[in-house]
């Protein structure tokens, strides 16, 4: 919570918000006494531009125009504020049990849900507005009316989280321990979903304003000799040319009240939930400080990679200090680590794909030439072409709205032109085929949520072979699959390094896989490469410490890779 | 595909019929369409506000009146009005085209907007066309459309006077008399320039935020990232692996929105003084005429369900799951 608040804080364009919104609070409760007009009182000047007097000018009936807005702003403040409170606790308790009790519940709610969104809200609330006012109830009975039509977006949100949080551990002990389901709705999930129904709550109520200005405006909310700032615009229409100061002065103070409420409600949403800084990688990484070192092109060093104190920071910290790594052509190496180890991000830099917020220096050196600062049509040289890159997560690297074979054929048209659609396919059935891929002529008219985890990476494997690289970067490739498939696909990455004849660079925190692949291995530790030798060394005499950890985690694996010929 | 087009089509038929029941009951349960009659001065006689009583077939128990309600509406026949002589379906029909052509117009427009403007800006995140945009929609976002509406319409009086020419139309659907001919196409779009504008500035402020979220998140997604690494043009990975999967989530948005364009067209329809569907809510209104508010509601309920029928199936082209979905 203290996080929140000083998050809050150090939001410059909320906090200026957050103080406009309470000048304009103060201003409608405390000012109207200390006034010298009363919104009723009636002065002999009539129709009179903002003066000292009356800063706002006044009416055609001479009253003073301050006075008035002060008394719609009270007005619309009260309203709002109302309507947020009935339109919250409604939305509240319906989410809630509906979240928490599911099935039938759950489905009539919803169904009401989109019963309420199906109608125009705007014309219910006039004639149910009409009706309260005609019989004098005043602001409590518009609020109820609005409230009871602006429940939906938050019944909603609070089901959606509760739906979640219902089959957590704690909320499993609570009703072990003999709560009852009131209880446990709302001592235990309601305090779970605050942060989102304050959020929604804030920017309920500058929608509350709109609605409430909208109605009277109509002639269906507050009802003269009582004012409001749409009853005030709504009189003003015809005096925009002759008497300016009635319709801009109420219509920009609701714009005003209602931007620094959404202001507030941005400002409250990223301190709840701090955004992560924008990622794309289509823009060229320009932070990335290019103090290339001289290129040494000596003959006799052939390595398809060589890194060079290769540093990745985020701000103060130092995510990867200073690695260097060589790859020679054909060679396997593995790069291994926990998670937090700075293996995927050193992944990341060799592409020049690390997020935006990092800093990455050091030297890159691919074939005999510098990768580093490289702008997004020079890297296109490079990626796909000669580094292919395989990532985690197979259910997300390829796009859920092309075809397969669409897929491969972009990849094999990477300058316009190319190669024709007809023997596209054909070379695509032929990779996938290569990588033991059933039917391949019919997956290729698939789409990518047709196929199974395993056949998706596969098929990212045959998309990386698609231009021969010479260096393949494989990213944790098997982790997000299950145990009897991974083999298949280390099978298949086996087969892509054998017909590309590319070296490769296999990150994963997994020693087992490690032994049956690399040729040499390099551990990562908390950003640096703590131990570099052959994968038989590493296995029977490890020299680091962490090293050592690492294995004796896992003894059995151990004993296999020792076994091995 | 067909399969699909079918089950939403049952669902909307399902939806809609709660609704009518919904409506009908708040309506009638809320409104006595006789309040005015009852509280006139001099009184008027018992026997008459029990003719009008019986007109109205208020007499019956509830269930009943909704089932007389509900087969006279299938035959396009919306009930009995308080106003003698007003027929309700005949009156709302002609209101109804009016009405749709600002809405479409609007939707159109705002559509096309928002999606060049959310994808530009979500592409230039925190660089200058999105540093002048976002805070551009958040002032429309604040932005009342009444307000809006009286502040367009008054300054194109002014232009009016002030040039002498009719630059802009400012009252109206159509000039009075109706001229003939093509001269009519040209004067009733001279007529839709500001509504139009008004209507689609307020959805566009939403709209452009919502297609901004979905081109940001999906920059962030993996399969670009991967569209990267393969190697591909900057303009085709644009293309097809962030505007269109962005897509997805606009329509639907579109779709929700639908019942709060008709809210806002009732407002603009009001400042431009139209004769469509919001001059008749608020006359019906105002009037206490029961039926006829229950009629709008009914027609403004089906277009909603229409639209969301068509942005169903608008989904299932744009997404292959979708389109695909088992059961």
């Amino acid at each position: 919570m203290a996080v929140t608040v000083r998050r809050f804080l150090r939001h410059k364009v909320g906090m200026v918000a957050l103080g406009v919104l309470l000048i304009v609070i103060l201003a409608a409760i405390i000012v109207p006494p200390l006034w010298p007009y009363d919104y009723t009182d009636i002065t002999p000047q009539l129709s009179q531009a903002p003066s000292v007097q009356h800063p706002m000018g006044t009416d055609t009936l001479g009253r003073d125009l301050f006075a008035l807005v002060l008394r719609g702003m009270q007005q619309s403040l009260l309203i709002a504020f109302s309507v947020t409170i009935i339109a919250c606790i409604i939305g509240v308790v319906l989410g809630v049990t509906a979240g928490y009790f599911g099935s039938f519940i759950d489905a009539t709610v919803m169904r009401a849900v989109d019963l309420v969104l199906t109608l125009p809200t705007l014309a219910l609330a006039a004639f149910l507005g009409s009706l309260v006012t005609g019989r004098g109830v005043s602001w409590l009975g518009l609020a109820m009316v609005l409230g009871s039509l602006m429940w939906t977006s938050v019944a909603r949100l609070v089901r959606g989280v509760v739906l979640s949080l219902r089959e957590l551990a704690f909320v499993d002990a609570a009703r072990v321990m003999g709560a009852s389901p009131t209880r446990i709705m709302f001592r235990h999930l309601v305090p779970n979903v605050s942060d989102h129904i304050v959020v929604a709550g804030t920017l309920m109520f500058g929608v509350a304003i709109l609605a409430e200005s909208s109605l009277s405006f109509l002639g269906f909310g507050v009802q003269p000799p009582d004012t409001s700032l749409g009853l005030l615009v709504a009189n003003a229409q015809s005096a925009v040319l002759t008497r300016p100061w009635l319709f801009y002065f109420p219509g920009l103070l609701i714009i005003t009240i209602v931007l620094s409420v959404n202001y507030v409600g941005e400002g409250l949403r990223d301190a709840f939930n701090p955004k992560s800084s924008p990622t794309n990688p289509l823009a060229t990484t320009r932070r990335r400080s290019r103090n290339r070192k001289p290129q040494m092109r000596d003959a006799a060093n052939h390595a398809v990679l060589k890194v060079t104190d290769l540093s990745v920071r985020f701000g103060p910290l130092e995510a990867v200090n200073s690695i260097s790594l060589e790859i020679q052509p054909g060679e396997v190496v593995a790069l291994v680590g926990e998670s937090g180890s700075g293996k995927s991000l050193t992944g990341l830099s060799l592409v020049g794909l690390l997020p935006s917020s990092a800093v990455g220096t050091g030297s890159v050196v691919f074939a005999g030439e510098e990768l580093s600062g490289l702008a997004f049509e020079q890297w296109r040289k490079y990626r796909g072409r000669r580094i292919a890159m395989i990532l985690q997560d197979p259910s997300t690297t390829l796009n859920p709205v092309l075809t397969v074979g669409a897929q491969f054929e972009d990849s094999m048209k990477l300058d316009s032109g190319g190669v024709s659609r007809a023997e596209a396919r054909r070379r695509a059935v032929e990779l996938m085929e290569s990588v033991a891929i059933k039917d391949a002529e019919a997956r290729l008219d698939q789409y990518p949520h047709q196929l199974s985890g395993g056949m998706r990476q596969r098929i990212a494997i045959a998309l990386a072979m698609v231009h021969d690289p010479d260096l393949i970067i494989a990213d944790e490739p098997t982790t997000a699959l299950d145990v009897t498939v991974q083999a298949h696909v280390m099978a298949t990455l086996a087969v892509a390094r054998e017909r590309t004849g590319a070296a490769m660079l296999f990150i994963t925190h997994d020693l087992a896989l490690v032994a049956g692949i690399a040729d040499r291995v390099a551990v990562m530790h908390q950003g640096v490469i703590v131990e570099e030798s052959d994968v038989f060394s590493i296995f029977d005499n490890p020299q680091a410490d962490y090293t050592k950890r690492l294995l004796s985690l896992a003894p059995r694996i151990t004993g296999k890779a020792v076994e091995k010929p | 595909m067909l399969r699909l087009i079918l089950r939403r089509l049952a669902s909307a038929v399902l939806v809609l019929l709660l609704a009518s029941i919904v409506i009908f009951t708040v309506i009638s349960v809320s409104g006595d369409p006789l309040a005015e009659l009852r509280d006139r001065q001099p009184p008027v006689p018992e026997s008459v506000i029990a003719a009008e009583e019986a007109r109205l077939g208020l007499n019956d128990p509830l269930p009943v009146r909704y089932l007389t309600w509900l087969s006279g509406v299938v035959t396009g026949n919306f009930g009995p009005s308080t106003i003698a002589n007003r027929d309700i379906g005949a009156e709302l029909g002609t209101r109804v085209g009016v009405t749709l052509r600002l809405v479409l117009l609007a939707i159109v427009l705002a559509l096309v907007l928002s999606l060049i403007a959310g994808t530009v800006s979500a592409l230039h995140q925190r660089r200058w066309p999105d540093l002048l945009m976002t805070p551009a929609a958040f002032v429309l976002l604040a932005l009342p459309s009444f307000w809006l509406a009286v502040l367009l319409k008054q300054w194109g009086i002014g232009l009016n006077n002030l040039t002498g020419y009719q630059l802009f139309y400012t009252v109206g659907e159509a000039s009075v008399p109706r001229p003939e001919g093509f001269a009519l196409v040209a004067d009733i779009g001279g007529h839709l320039v500001l509504p139009t504008i008004v209507l689609a500035l307020v959805h566009f402020a939403t709209w452009s935020r919502y297609q901004r979220t979905a081109v940001a998140e999906a920059l962030a997604a993996d399969h670009v990232r991967f569209a990267v690494l393969k190697g591909l043009t900057r303009r085709r990975i644009i293309r097809s692996y962030v505007v269109r999967p962005a897509l997805i989530p606009i329509v639907t948005i579109v779709a929700l929105d639908l019942p709060v364009v008709f809210s806002g067209a009732v407002i603009t329809e009001t400042v431009f003084q139209w004769r469509g569907m919001g001059g008749f809510l608020l006359e019906s209104i105002a009037l206490r005429d029961t039926n006829a508010v229950l009629a709008w509601l009914l027609v403004a309920a089906t277009a909603v369900v229409v639209f969301n029928l068509l942005a169903d199936i608008l989904y299932g082209l744009v997404d292959p799951r979708v389109r695909y979905a088992k059961s």
